[in-house]
């Protein structure tokens, strides 16, 4: 029962206080604007907001003209959007590796896991472009789209492994006495389970991932983080680049939260009431 | 029940052993026979190794030594043979194990077709006939979680039904209920009884026992202790634990 249906069951009166409600909502406001306005003052800074919006697109004669900035976005969602797709890929495998009974398979996805890991992120991707790229024969973007995979491949891994250690082993009993087949057991009974209780998890890891993107941008990759970079370094408008490119972030993994959301909503759909 | 017409043997159980990892030895030198069309209840204190017997004939856990054979297939450790001997071995469990994310027609038609090979319709049809029998007719698209535990159990057992298994075991399939829903699920199984399904059936339900048992077994630490009709076993035991035992649940 939530809260409220206990307010409404128990017919318990709360007085609502909307007057209480708005000063406080005012305060804050008037505390952050103020916070702000006074940091930004502070900082002796020439604010120039309105050089920005060309570096994310223009709009003349009826001609749109996208800016270094939404280059850069596109870069950052082709590169994180195959990513997620390939980290999955890779945190599924090793998670069911991991819960195989063959010991190799089980010291493969372990000794992966903990490499990933216990190692920055930074240094996986340049091992990944100047050593294994050359050896691969693979180019810059793949090279940054395999080490940011593999990095959050290796957390989504455990993630899925716990949603499948989670599923009861009377789901497996009853799969296995009906005689399916260790595919469909796991492909019909066990993961559309683990995946629905893994699904928040898994979202949050993946805007991990498009945070993370931010970083193939030290191996020369024009995404969001790098054009940013760029037009500081031209412009000298620090501030408000590095604000506007933070903003995109922002977008980018709300959009993602939401898909997830609804995803969860469809999921949960069937079964409301487990 | 006397007189019933009993045909082949459907599960031969053979001088079976099951040492647990914790030391503990849960079947002790057992063996057991039921023939076609025999509903054969197994009775006994708790840890007697009743359910561990029921999870041996499928396979669920692997026994140490001694044989198994299944309508004429010898159980081995195989992922093949095992997966076929299961198809021909029903389980009902304590616990219902109904799958969650489907919904009860989903749930028995979901081995139907994906290893009895028929198509989504035919087993459908088998499907919603089991359901109309069973009186759940008008809970076929709900899911698992609307029903009441009777109810999922019964649809559990349509879901082991819809298989045509050769025999069907039941793992105290009534002790997890509430007392008002247990007669329903009985009910249930005694229809099948009366349809001639071989059933070997661990319980504590001695009323169940006495109506529908052809023979009851009684096993202690892992051992049987008396095997013999119904009629006797109740009126007649002949060992001295079995009586003990009657005295205290009865």
């Amino acid at each position: 029962m939530t809260f409220a249906q206990y307010v409404r069951k128990n017919k318990l009166r709360v007085r609502w206080q909307p007057w209480g409600d708005v000063l406080k909502l005012a305060l804050t406001v008037v505390f952050c604007v103020w916070f702000f306005a006074r940091g930004a003052g502070e900082l002796d800074y020439n604010w120039q907001w309105r050089r920005v919006p060309r570096y994310l697109f223009s709009y003349e004669n009826g001609q749109f003209t996208p800016g270094p900035l939404l280059l850069g976005v596109l870069v950052t969602l082709k590169a994180s959007a195959l990513s997620l797709v390939l980290a999955f890929a890779f945190g599924l495998s090793a998670a069911l590796f991991r819960m195989s009974r063959s010991f190799a398979a089980g010291l493969t996805a372990k000794v992966y896991v903990e490499a990933i890991r216990n190692t920055p992120l930074l240094i996986q991707i340049f091992f990944t472009y100047f050593v294994l790229g050359p050896v691969l024969g693979i180019g810059r973007f793949t090279s940054a789209v395999l080490a940011l995979s593999l990095f959050e491949g290796a957390y989504a891994s455990e993630i899925i492994r716990a949603g499948i250690a989670s599923i009861p082993a009377g789901q497996w009993e009853a799969a296995h006495s009906l005689g399916l087949s260790s595919f469909h057991t796991y492909t019909r009974v066990i993961l559309p389970q683990a995946m629905q209780r893994v699904l928040p998890p898994l979202t949050s890891q993946g805007v991990s991932l498009i945070k993370d993107s931010s970083l193939i941008s030290t191996i020369a990759i024009y995404d969001l983080t790098m054009q940013g970079q760029v037009i500081v370094a031209d412009t000298f408008l620090t501030f408000e680049i590095w604000f506007t490119v933070a903003g995109v972030y922002l977008m980018m993994t709300g959009s993602l939260s939401l898909l997830a959301k609804f995803l969860d909503n469809r999921l949960k759909g069937g079964n409301a009431a487990c | 029940m006397t007189g019933k017409e009993l045909g082949d043997v459907i599960v031969e159980a053979h001088g079976i052993c099951k040492r647990f990892p914790s030391g503990v030895l849960a079947l002790n030198n057992f063996s057991l026979t039921v023939r076609s069309g025999e509903v054969v209840v197994v009775v006994g204190p708790s840890g007697a190794g009743k359910s561990t017997f029921l999870r041996c004939l499928n396979g669920l856990e692997d026994v140490d030594e001694g044989s198994i054979v299944i309508d004429g297939a010898l159980l081995d450790h195989t992922k093949a043979n095992r997966q076929k001997i299961r198809t021909e071995v029903g389980m009902v469990f304590q616990a219902f194990n109904l799958f969650p994310h489907l919904t009860v027609r989903e749930n028995i038609d979901l081995a139907q077709v994906l290893v009895r090979r028929k198509s989504r319709k035919e087993a459908t049809r088998t499907t919603m006939e089991l359901l109309e029998r069973i009186g759940l007719a008008d809970k076929a698209s709900a899911y698992p979680a609307q029903l009441s535990g009777g109810q999922q159990q019964r649809a559990a057992i349509a879901r082991a039904v819809a298989m045509k298994p050769a025999v069907m075991l039941f793992d105290e399939a009534t002790s997890a209920l509430d007392p008002e829903m247990v007669g329903e699920v009985l009910e249930v199984m005694k229809g099948l009884a009366k349809d001639g399904m071989t059933m070997l059936v661990v319980t504590h339900e001695m009323g169940f026992a006495r109506e529908v048992g052809d023979r009851v077994v009684f096993m202690e630490s892992g051992r049987m202790v008396e095997d013999g009709p119904v009629e006797s076993f109740f009126t007649a035991p002949r060992e001295e634990r079995t009586r003990v035992f009657l005295s205290q649940i009865l």
